[in-house]
């Protein structure tokens, strides 16, 4: 049945063994072949090659943003341009950038291949999530054209309703948002039925990877929560344009019923961010220390605690905004709930690497730069999960700096180191390992020098959203030394794309399995077919890596040979 | 209440403690519990940090692979529930007792004493407004407040939304548009403090500043019995001074004095272009055309005072309406009258910086003592 619907699906009888030399990226030619693909490894890397340029243009934005706050009266633009920055910058990272990253740009290649199935169970749908997501952008740059943006990512009202605060390009941009919560939507729907539909035999749902159960988690939130986003966005657009009063009080709303409906989504999208992220992290770390990971039922089912508290916890974003002090307990009761399931799967992730055979790769460093980064963003989180301390806290730096160690340090930190391990896969080229490991290292020191000052900066008084800062505050050191670490940042990612664009035309040749991996990609060559696999591939636990060895000649990791392989009688033996 | 059990560890942590690493100079009574409870979460993010990234660093060194082993596969166990449980169960405790702590610090901050000394505020892009109904006092980017004694700031906004937060104080309250907000602290030492607007508010959110004056209770009745009696008993000749030191910074904010643009035209030169007729207007009419004998602004003066009193009225080339309308309801005719005279002698009162002169001071001995004399730059 299972095998039947693949079948359907890709409208193509299976193949017999391809040569080597025909994979996904040789099958067919043109920029047709690649714009209308229904092929989920040539969606990936259009969305892949979309969210990196949309991470440039957003990163410039930090860039323009630290340069300004190196003075106090501010070093290069007026608050109008500073707001706009900031917005942009705020927007861009979260709508186009790290919610799409790892689900729909690593998790399109590589969860079908995975999971042993040959596409996802709706490609034209998948293509369709592709497009909605360049429309989404084309409206926010048409926001740019038509007046620019300067409510903050978060269009908070009355501010953003009223057409004498806020700038022009308003409906532009939630339009955009509202486009790309479809493509969020659809891409989790998508990934949904093909989890529950294409397991190919003997892939039950505790023999899965990791990463699938928590990009599973993701795609329940990103169906469940985003709807009301849309929603929440459309009532903002008709206040806008046509004054009728849902949130603005001088029409008759409530703005803190605003931020109510923006938090129910946002806060879940925190999640959206984070557990692919963490859903990498099981896996690089499984694979890079050689060795079974530690507690899986544990981390599949803290995967699954942390998408269901999320949907509990929204309103410690709102302590400060006048809702009662008994909402506000409650809401920091629930709140610490969630610290529970990441503090477990930082644990399982520490015991998996004990009594490993730990190799120190690229993606290994980012797991380990991940593990220590989220530590400090997790436990952070305790001072703004409590009352006390939040109401000093709440919109200081303090802020800024926990959600960057969370969204940028954690989420796309784990992306990086992702897209490391699955790099060989998708281009069939290794890079250069010595320059990966140097991309690491200033990658990983930039970003604790840029954010860990804005905790000292954010405590001791320094309001978020701030063009300009009194002179006399003490603040300007840390600003100095945040914005020099920017700067560190962006030299790491600018040798980074070096790198990985130079291993596209000079790599070496990659193995078909470059660090030992057991889930069923790395059965597949590199780059893999056009329809993954030539024939059904045996499912195995994926994490027992005792049945591989390193093989010189391939350089890469081969089935023992003294062992027979799942299908075979006999040892292949010498 | 429980809370008494917290308020013993002010008491040795201290209510009044200048800057410390993470916190900056506390002035209230909460400061030393928020700051307690702050530095109690700090030391248990220590200990698991190092705990954490230790075991990261020893087991990624202990346990780097040998090259030179062609079987690569660690061997460590798969599961183990009661290591499972007790990760899973000694965080559970530790994060009800965090819980716990800042419940009882919230509420301390939230419930304000029944005998406190009330406070209007009213916020708007971009300035703070504070009166004192005891004393019929106004108060703009400035906020005078006896120290030892709780205050309760009851808070509106004209507007957007806006956050009042005084990180001395350890306070913060959003406040929204529509509804009022109320938020109470008691000054413990006696000081300026820094007020920030912190929830956006659009371009000039980060001028949106006030200064908080902690001044002992004798000494605040001075200053509010002078603030309330300021403007009444001023001669003319000081109008205008009081209005550059006491109103304009209400204007701040989007009116510059040195001739740089702001959200709104600059005060500098305004005098001349008014009484030269040259303004334009966005209508495209020229302030010239309505000062023709009998005309609204034969009288040059009409025209600032209906520029302050009626916003929209008339606005100039190349800016937009933003200026809120309501400054005719805060101000007094003779606040007015005061405004008038400043841009009227504003080339006297500050330099082409834009910077205030200092007035020569009259009363002092002159030339008895240089360093006394030119000592104030301030």
């Amino acid at each position: 049945m299972v095998v039947d619907m693949m079948t359907l699906d890709t409208g193509q009888m299976p193949k017999p063994d391809l040569a080597p030399r025909d994979n996904y990226l040789t099958h067919t030619r043109g920029a047709w072949s690649w714009l209308f693909t229904l092929d989920h490894k040539r969606i990936g890397i259009m969305y892949l090659t979309c969210v990196l340029s949309a991470f440039f243009v957003a990163g410039m934005f930090a860039l323009l943003v630290r340069t300004q706050l190196l003075t106090p009266e501010g070093t290069i633009m007026g608050q109008d341009d500073y707001n706009q920055a900031f917005t942009l910058h705020g927007a861009i990272m979260v709508f186009l950038v790290i919610i799409p990253s790892i689900p729909a740009a690593l998790g399109n290649f590589v969860l079908p291949i995975m999971l042993g199935a040959k596409d996802v169970a709706f490609p034209r749908l998948n293509l369709f999530s592709f497009w909605l997501w360049v429309a989404g952008a084309l409206f926010f740059v048409l926001a740019l054209l038509t007046g620019g943006l300067d409510t903050g990512w978060t269009f908070y009202t009355p501010y953003s309703t009223d057409p004498n605060s806020a700038m022009g390009g308003m409906i532009p941009a939630v339009t955009g948002a509202f486009i790309l919560g479809f493509s969020s939507i659809f891409t989790g729907m998508n990934f949904i039925v093909t989890i529950h539909r294409l397991r190919p035999p003997g892939m039950t749902w505790f023999r899965m990877p990791l990463f699938l159960w928590g990009i599973y988690a993701t795609a329940i939130l990103q169906v469940m929560a985003t709807p009301v986003l849309g929603i929440t966005l459309a009532l903002l657009a008709v206040e806008r344009a046509f004054g009728i009063g849902i949130f603005d009080p001088a029409l008759g709303g409530d703005p803190v019923l605003y931020q109510h409906f923006f938090w129910f989504y946002s806060h879940p999208a925190v999640y959206i961010m984070i557990l692919p992220g963490m859903a990498i992290i099981s896996d690089l770390i499984a694979v890079h220390s050689h060795r079974h990971i530690f507690g899986y039922k544990f981390i599949a089912y803290s995967s699954i605690a942390i998408a269901l508290f999320s949907f509990l916890v929204w309103g410690h974003h709102m302590f400060t905004s006048g809702q009662s002090p008994l909402v506000n307990v409650i809401f920091s009761a629930i709140t610490f709930s969630v610290a529970i399931p990441s503090a477990i799967k930082v644990f399982n992730w520490l015991a998996t690497m004990y009594k490993g055979s730990i190799s120190w790769n690229t993606p290994m460093l980012y797991a380990m730069g991940f593990i220590f980064i989220f530590t400090i963003g997790g436990l952070t989180g305790l001072h703004l999960g409590t009352l006390a301390t939040d109401i000093h806290l709440h919109d200081t730096y303090f802020v800024v700096a926990h959600f960057h160690y969370v969204m940028m340090g954690s989420a796309l930190i784990a992306m990086i180191g992702g897209l490391h391990h699955w790099w060989p896969k998708i281009t069939g080229k290794m890079y250069n390992e010595n320059w990966g490991r140097w991309g690491f290292t200033l990658v990983f020191i930039g970003f604790n020098v840029t954010f860990f000052t804005q905790f000292m900066l954010g405590s001791q008084g320094m309001p978020r959203r701030y063009a300009t800062y009194p002179a006399d505050a003490g603040f300007q050191i840390y600003h100095v030394i945040s914005s020099i670490g920017s700067y560190i940042l962006a030299v790491g990612f600018f040798v980074t794309a070096g790198y990985l664009l130079q291993s596209m035309f000079g790599g070496r040749r990659a193995p078909a399995n470059p660090w030992g991996g057991r889930s069923l990609e790395w059965q597949c060559s590199s780059p893999p077919p056009h329809d993954n696999f030539s024939k059904t591939p045996t499912v195995g636990d994926c994490y027992d890596f005792s049945v591989l060895e390193w093989d010189e000649d391939e350089q890469g990791y081969v089935w023992r040979a003294d062992i027979p392989h799942p299908g075979e009688e006999e040892p292949r033996g010498h | 209440m429980m809370s008494h059990l917290l308020n013993i560890l002010p008491a040795i942590y201290g209510d009044a403690t200048g800057p410390t690493f993470w916190m900056p100079e506390a002035a209230s009574s909460v400061a030393g519990e928020i700051d307690w409870i702050l530095e109690f979460i700090n030391v248990i993010s220590y200990i698991f940090f190092f705990i954490i990234v230790f075991a990261l660093v020893y087991l990624a060194v202990k346990y780097r692979r040998d090259p030179s082993r062609k079987q690569i596969s660690g061997d460590g166990p798969t599961h183990n529930m009661a290591l499972e449980l007790t990760w899973t169960i000694i965080p559970t405790l530790i994060v009800l007792v965090i819980f716990w702590v800042g419940m009882v610090g919230y509420i301390d901050l939230r419930e304000s004493p029944d005998d406190s000394y009330e406070v209007s505020v009213a916020a708007q892009k971009w300035s703070w407004t504070f009166t004192h109904p005891d004393y019929a006092v106004t108060q703009g980017g400035e906020l005078t407040v006896p120290l030892g004694k709780p205050v309760r700031l009851v808070m509106t906004s004209a507007d957007v939304l806006h956050s009042l937060f005084v990180p001395a104080f350890r306070v913060k309250q959003d406040i929204v548009p529509g509804r009022y907000s109320t938020l109470w602290f008691e000054a413990t030492k006696p000081g300026s403090y820094q007020l920030y607007c912190t929830e956006y508010c659009g371009k000039d959110h980060s001028n949106m500043l006030a200064t908080v004056h902690v001044l002992p209770e004798d000494e605040f009745q001075d200053a509010m019995g002078k603030l309330a009696r300021e403007y009444e008993d001023l001669p003319d000749a000081d109008l205008p001074r009081y209005a550059l030191v006491r109103l304009y910074n209400r204007c701040a904010s989007c009116h510059s004095l040195d001739g740089s643009t702001g959200t709104g035209p600059s005060f500098k030169g305004l005098w001349d272009r008014t009484t030269g007729g040259s303004t334009v207007f966005t209508d495209g009419s020229s302030l010239e055309d309505h000062m023709a004998s009998g005309d609204e602004y034969e009288v040059p003066e009409n025209y600032i005072r209906d520029s302050i009193m009626n916003p929209g009225k008339y606005v100039v080339e190349n800016y937009t309406n933003v200026m809120p309308n309501n400054f005719a309801s805060q101000l007094k005719p003779r606040q007015v009258e005061a405004l008038v005279l400043m841009m009227k002698h504003l080339d006297q009162l500050v330099d082409e910086d834009g910077n205030i002169i200092e007035p020569p001071e009259a009363e002092e001995p002159k030339g008895s003592d240089m360093t006394e004399t030119t000592g104030d730059g301030g």
